[in-house]
């Protein structure tokens, strides 16, 4: 017996969503060039557009270039402003736990207590963070069947309040 | 600072003048003394030394071995304090004496003085209680000390069994020479036909009077000219003539070697050494200082009290708590008294000796001298103190005060505390510690970023309303 | 009966209100079988704490409720562990002191005074009742089948595998400590199928309660981990388990660090590593999910897979690195030992030695479990059929729990909930087959026999599309019949088992007279009080650790080493006492302040779990630290027997132990004839004659033996020679000295 794809059977096919989607958002030229610029939808969207880029016979790093740019372009272009904004908290995030994390690997980690309730804050809000954005994007809408993105950001405040309060509490 | 020891201090300076207008001179254990005599017609030849005693303020019973009514004990109690056995012709003491008994007596605190005479052999009970002191005597039960070289002259010319000795010195640096003559020098003491013991090593023995280099002990019934090497019981100052013993209860057992020496006749007698001119036998002042050690009324120590503090800023006003913390400051003082003869005094440490105190929890942490406190030092009483940082390990700890001395009452105090580990909120706030502030930042930073965050969040226009708006819960 | 009675039966039970009010009648039922079935011991005796462990559980609630939350929170027990103490309020877990502090306080509040010990002791079945209904909740996320969630219930409130730690007065952590495990899978699948950060959040919460509850919550942290990485091996990563694993872990590893006692430990060892592990591994996958969904190339695809997979085992490599470095440490002794069974006995002869470690015995999976045991791989295979994420779960712990519960006989307790999960859902499957379809229609049957014609048209029978209903009336009924008779025979199994096995207090012995009639062995109790009332306060009990927990909660004495064992110096000291001469093991309780010593003998009545049965236990444990002085080998004669008679060896009866078990024991005899009943071993004609102790107070039966410590012989003798004299021997005098003359010096 194979084991059944779970999300085959809960989710329909993500090509309409694409489409109305981007329809929704910022308008898009019809053909979109090739990465689906919404994040965690399915690979087959990806595939139902041109893809002129990669090719086996292509050296890396050129494609890795292009690659990059392309992602840059089409993020700018195709996240809501509220993703976006999520994402400059998480990038923030991410900065605040590097810094710690440096000035732990320089000076030491006493009191270490401190250190991890620290970092840990960091960490816990930037994995909060990355499920509200994941809750919240459109294309993930047939995943969380139970959660709608309201509901989401409520669960995320009172997730964020008990990390915060932990934090606090343990760095004393 | 003493704190609540006023209460204390008031209530022993009641109890001092309440006794003290009770009786002049007395020992501090009471002021019963039982003398047993073969026939208590003997007494006579003892009259100044127990016309001293009872000038001291002791009772004295005069009793046998053999009367039936002598019992030391009534209904569990002691009911003399003091027993003065002098020299019976009797095998043993009677049902009423038995080593056991004798062993009881000292563990209820009596005190036993025992005089040995070499014309009459020690009973057996008597051997018997020496023997579990640790004490031997030549087989035979009796024998005679001669020394050729220290003998009286006046009267022991030929046998050399008299010995003029001078006043004993301390033997060692830590004993007290409270048996030492004051002065002047040239006193001289008469030992007439006694017993010189052999002591083993245990600790609570200690000869008060060593017979000289030259002195030796023999059986004169059975050897006689020559003495051969292996029968010799011992000599020189193996040979202890006068003996203390002082139990771990501060019981005290004396050992005089020769009886005759406190009878009267050699208390007014006059002696004179091989070469020297005669002089009067210190004797009488010995018995005194002798009978007084033996019967607790020299070199008795008293601890008045005993009090330990938190010696820190922020500490409450409270003395000898259950319970301390690691490192914390304490202070801990103990009062002691000495008492001669009719009176507490303050006790006044020997030159060389420290009196310390002990921290310890299985083995010691601190071992630190007391020192003298004057603040809290009085005529009748002197205290001594000391004041350090309790160890960094949490533990149930004891402040121990051992101070055993020979000829001194032992001292040995043992207060338990508990030392507590840091609770909780005594250690140092994360904001005192300069190296948390940058994680105190980044929480700070993760908080605000938040807040801002959140708000800009509910104020920013929703993603998608078509879809998203439907509650699915 | 007719079919239209039936019908309208049917539509009855049919409507959903009804069978809401159903089951929530039923689960009140249940929970009340469940709390009633575990009050046998209540019933019998008393309400009394049982055991050990659970005293000082008590003790500790006793001394929060007194003294309030911060003080307990930074107690520092002086009275026991003499005289290191113990940081109590660091070293337990509080959670199960602070529920029933919390509910003592409650119902004072609500003006109903029930006293402390009332509280602990009904605090286990209360809490079975919930964690039936927490079963229930679980199993309902398996199976859409009704019953099986109830059948669940019913398992887990009766089964005796989880009885046996939460009777009534069995005041242990597990007490609470299985309904915050069953709560929290339960909690874990929700969050799972919601993909929900509130859900992970109150697993989180939960998870966190019960590691302040139970060290077991070790098993949480590594069967979460263990469920997400099959789910990520079988290509089931979703971003449902991101964002439920990473709420539970963030979460719940933070206020894991909140209870003392864990303290760092959840970044510092290795049981903790694999959710750690997981963790990063899940945000690797998320990335590369994100990614993957923005890049095109299949071949860059596979690419970053590799990418992910050397990640994986670059990690992997670091934390092997760090482990052996010492900066993560190693597999702690008593989680070792579960990986390689030997290593206790060799190394850590405190754990190897404890009953409840020893390896499972297969009946024992019968005795506790009864039909379950065969249902339970059923149950296992038919989550295969489904494999959803959550019965990928129950798979996962029914393995693991499976060997854990075959190492350790007390991990059976973990064992239990899935097994009464599966075995739920595999009756329940098998009733819902054979009971629901009472009243087949016609329409029904037609279809039935299109379906069967149409299988044996294309000469294939589908083996797993369930087949409509099964018509017989006879095999229904008989396999109905049958299932309800290994029910009830499950029920009866399990109420006899805990009314004979697992309802006996171990304070109190019962045993049968000739005549049937029930004879209460009441020693422990009777030497406890006798020392609460004939010793000062803190007069310190050397005993061996199994008794050290009684000790302080009943005779409220500080002891020397009791059933905690975090000191195993400490301990090896008290064996050292206990297996030396008198003249070495006195130093030693003298330096140690002992005042009194005690000792179980079962010698006069047969009793099993006496000291001298243990005897060799306490050897062992002192010649791990003192070889030279303590050698196991001296306790067994030359042939290697174990005696306790005349055979026995000098160093056996020379033991403290061995004087003090037979002290005066042969007095109780006519001359020559005493004997040990336990080891049917006839004792000599002369008892063993102790100087350091006297015999201070022995009980009724002779369980319990007190003895006092003498203090110093006060004229400086040592106790040999203080006791023949006083019991008037003479003492020996050398009449030739043989020789140089020992001198003394002053």
């Amino acid at each position: 017996m194979a084991p059944k794809r779970n999300n085959a059977n809960r989710g329909a096919s993500p090509n309409p969503k694409t489409a109305t989607t981007t329809s929704a958002t910022v308008p898009l030229p019809p053909n979109p060039p090739p990465s689906a610029p919404i994040p965690g939808s399915r690979p087959s969207s990806s595939h139902s557009a041109a893809h002129p880029k990669t090719s086996a016979s292509a050296p890396v790093s050129q494609t890795w270039d292009k690659v990059v740019s392309n992602l840059t372009s089409h993020y700018q272009k195709s996240t809501p402003q509220r993703t976006k904004l999520l994402d400059a908290f998480m990038a923030f995030l991410v900065l605040v736990g590097v810094l710690q994390f440096v000035y732990c690997v320089v000076a030491g980690n006493y009191p270490f207590n401190a250190f991890l309730s620290g970092f840990g804050a960091t960490v816990g809000q930037f994995v909060l963070t990355a499920s509200l954005r994941i809750q919240t994007t459109e294309a993930n809408k047939n995943d969380f069947p139970a959660v709608s993105p309201e509901r989401a950001f409520a669960d995320y405040v009172v997730c964020s309040l008990i990390l915060h309060f932990f934090c606090v509490n343990f760095i004393n | 600072m003493l704190r609540s020891t006023s209460p204390l201090l008031s209530l022993f300076a009641f109890l001092l003048v309440w006794g003290a207008a009770l009786v002049s001179a007395v020992s501090t254990t009471g002021n019963r003394l039982l003398a047993v005599f073969d026939d208590v017609g003997e007494k006579e030849n003892y009259s100044k030394f127990l016309g001293d005693l009872e000038g001291r303020g002791f009772q004295i019973s005069y009793e046998t071995p053999k009367s039936e009514s002598l019992a030391l004990f009534h209904l569990g109690e002691r009911a003399y304090d003091h027993v003065i056995f002098f020299p019976t012709k009797t095998k043993g003491l009677g049902p009423n004496l038995t080593p056991q008994i004798l062993v009881n007596f000292l563990n209820a605190n009596g005190n036993i003085l025992h005089t040995l005479s070499s014309t009459t052999t020690t009973p057996n009970t008597l051997i018997s209680l020496l023997a579990e002191l640790d004490i031997t005597l030549p087989t035979e039960r009796t024998g005679l000390v001669v020394d050729h070289f220290s003998y009286d002259t006046l009267s022991a010319a030929e046998t050399h069994d008299v010995l003029a000795l001078p006043p004993p010195v301390p033997v060692r640096n830590d004993i007290s020479p409270l048996f030492s003559a004051d002065a002047p020098a040239g006193q001289l003491l008469a030992f007439p036909h006694g017993v010189g013991a052999v002591l083993g090593p245990r600790e609570q023995l200690t000869p008060i009077l060593r017979a000289p280099k030259t002195a030796y002990s023999y059986n004169p019934k059975e050897q006689s000219e020559v003495l051969e090497a292996n029968e010799l019981f011992a000599a020189g100052q193996q040979l202890s003539l006068v003996t203390a013993f002082q139990a771990i209860n501060s019981a005290r057992f004396v050992l005089l070697g020769s009886a005759e020496m406190l009878q009267d006749k050699w208390f007014l007698a006059e002696v004179a050494a091989p070469g020297g001119k005669s002089v009067k036998t210190f004797n009488r002042e010995f018995a005194k200082r002798v009978s007084a050690w033996a019967f607790q009324e020299l070199g008795v120590l008293r601890v008045n009290w005993i009090e330990h503090h938190l010696n820190e800023v922020s500490a409450v006003n409270e003395s000898n708590p259950h319970i301390y913390r690691v490192k914390n400051d304490v202070t801990y003082t103990i009062s002691l008294s000495e008492y001669a003869y009719d009176k507490w005094t303050s006790f006044s440490l020997p030159a060389n000796d420290v009196l310390q105190l002990e921290f310890s929890m299985l083995s010691p942490f601190h071992r630190l001298p007391l020192s003298l406190d004057k603040a809290h030092s009085s005529p009748e009483a002197s205290a001594y103190t000391a004041s350090f940082k309790l160890p960094d390990q949490h533990g149930i700890f004891n402040f121990k005060v051992n101070y055993k001395r020979p000829f001194f009452t032992n001292i040995e105090e043992k207060n338990t505390v508990s030392v507590r580990h840091m609770a909780h909120d005594e250690w140092p706030r994360s904001f005192v510690i300069s190296g948390a502030w940058p994680w105190i930042a980044g929480i700070g930073a993760t908080v605000s970023g938040w807040v801002v965050f959140v708000a800009l969040w509910m104020y920013s226009a929703p993603t998608d309303k078509k879809v998203g708006s439907k509650k699915t819960n | 009966m007719s079919a239209e009675t039936l019908q309208v039966l049917a539509d009855v039970g049919k409507g959903k209100s009804t069978r809401g009010v159903l089951r929530v009648i039923i689960l009140a039922l249940i929970a009340g079988a469940s709390i009633a079935s575990r009050l046998f011991s209540v019933i019998r005796f008393e309400s009394i704490i049982h055991e050990f462990d659970p005293w000082f559980n008590f003790r500790a609630t006793k001394y929060l409720v007194a003294n309030g939350f911060y003080n307990f929170w930074d107690w520092f027990d002086d009275r026991t562990w003499h005289p290191l103490g113990r940081v109590t309020g660091g070293t337990l877990y509080p959670g199960l002191m602070v529920t029933s502090g919390a509910i003592w306080h409650a119902l004072r509040a609500l003006t109903i005074p029930v006293d402390i010990r009332n509280v602990c002791v009904l605090l286990a079945p209360a809490f079975s009742g919930l964690t039936a209904v927490a079963a229930y909740l679980l199993t309902n996320e398996m199976t859409t089948y009704n019953s099986a969630g109830l059948l669940a219930a019913l398992f887990m409130g009766i089964a005796p595998g989880y009885i046996s730690r939460s009777v009534a007065g069995s005041y242990d952590n597990e007490a609470i400590a299985i309904f915050l495990l069953v709560f929290t899978f339960y909690l874990w699948i929700k969050a799972l199928k919601q993909g929900s950060m509130l859900w992970g959040a109150l697993c989180a919460l939960f998870y966190g309660y019960m590691v302040a509850s139970w060290g077991g919550y070790a098993f949480i942290t590594c069967l979460l981990p263990l469920h997400a990485f099959v789910l990520i091996l079988m290509g089931r990563y979703s971003t449902r388990l991101y964002v439920s694993y990473t709420t539970w872990y963030a979460l719940g590893t933070l206020a894991s660090m909140q209870i003392p006692f864990v303290g760092f430990l959840p970044v510092k060892t290795s049981e903790h590593m694999p959710a750690l592990g997981i963790f990063g591994f899940l945000q690797l996958l998320a990335f590369l999910d994100y990614v993957r969904s923005a890049i095109p190339s299949r071949q860059f695809q596979t690419f970053l897979w590799l990418f992910a997979g050397g990640i994986f085992v670059m990690s992997l490599a670091a934390l092997v690195v760090a482990t052996s470095a010492g900066v993560i440490a190693p597999w702690s002794g008593r989680f070792y030992s579960l990986w390689d069974t030997g290593y206790a006995k060799i190394h850590i002869p405190i754990i190897a030695s404890v009953s409840e470690h020893q390896p499972t015995a297969w009946p024992a999976f019968f005795f506790d479990l009864n039909l379950l045991i065969f249902v339970f791989p059923v149950g296992v295979y038919l989550c295969f059929q489904e494999l959803a994420d959550e019965h990928v779960f129950i798979i996962v712990y029914a393995v693991f729990g499976s060997y854990f519960a075959g190492v350790m006989v007390r991990l059976m307790l973990t064992l239990t909930p899935v097994v009464c999960v599966a075995g739920a859902i595999a009756i329940s499957t098998i009733l819902n087959n054979y009971l629901v379809a009472k009243t087949p229609t016609e329409e029904d049957q037609q279809a039935a026999e299109a379906a069967e014609k149409k299988g044996s048209k294309s000469g294939l029978k589908s083996a797993t599309k369930p087949v409509v209903g099964i018509y017989g009336l006879w095999s229904k009924s008989l396999m109905v019949a049958g299932m309800a008779v290994y029910l009830l025979i499950f029920v009866m199994h399990c109420t006899w088992v805990t009314s004979n096995a697992y309802s006996s207090p171990s304070v109190v012995l019962a045993s049968r007279m000739p005549d049937g009639s029930q004879h209460i062995i009441d020693d422990y109790r009777e030497a406890y009080q006798w020392l609460r009332q004939n010793t000062k306060e803190d007069a310190k009990i050397m005993s061996w650790w199994d008794y050290g927990y009684q000790i302080g909660g009943m005779a409220d004495r500080p002891t020397l080493v009791d059933n905690n064992t975090w000191n195993n110096t400490h301990i090896a000291t008290v064996g050292k006492a206990m297996s030396s001469r008198e003249e070495v093991s006195y130093p030693i309780m003298r330096q140690h302040e002992v005042d009194y010593v005690l000792v179980v003998f079962g010698g006069l009545l047969g009793y099993s779990g006496d000291d001298i049965n243990k005897f060799l236990w306490m050897v062992r444990i002192a010649e791990g630290i003192w070889p030279d002085e303590v050698s196991e080998r001296a306790f067994f004669t030359p042939r290697g027997e174990y005696r306790v008679d005349g055979e026995a060896t000098e160093t056996m009866k020379n033991s403290l132990m061995y004087k003090m078990s037979y002290y005066n024991f042969n007095n109780l005899f006519p001359p020559g004839q005493a004997v040990d009943r336990m080891r049917q071993a006839r004792l000599p004609e002369v008892g063993p004659s102790l100087s350091t102790l006297e015999e201070a107070f022995t009980s009724e039966n002779w369980i319990i033996r007190i003895y006092k410590v003498k203090d110093l012989d006060n004229v400086g003798r040592d106790h040999i020679s203080a006791t023949a004299f006083e019991k008037g021997l003479k003492k020996k005098k050398t009449t030739k000295k043989r020789g140089p003359r020992v001198l003394r010096v002053d």
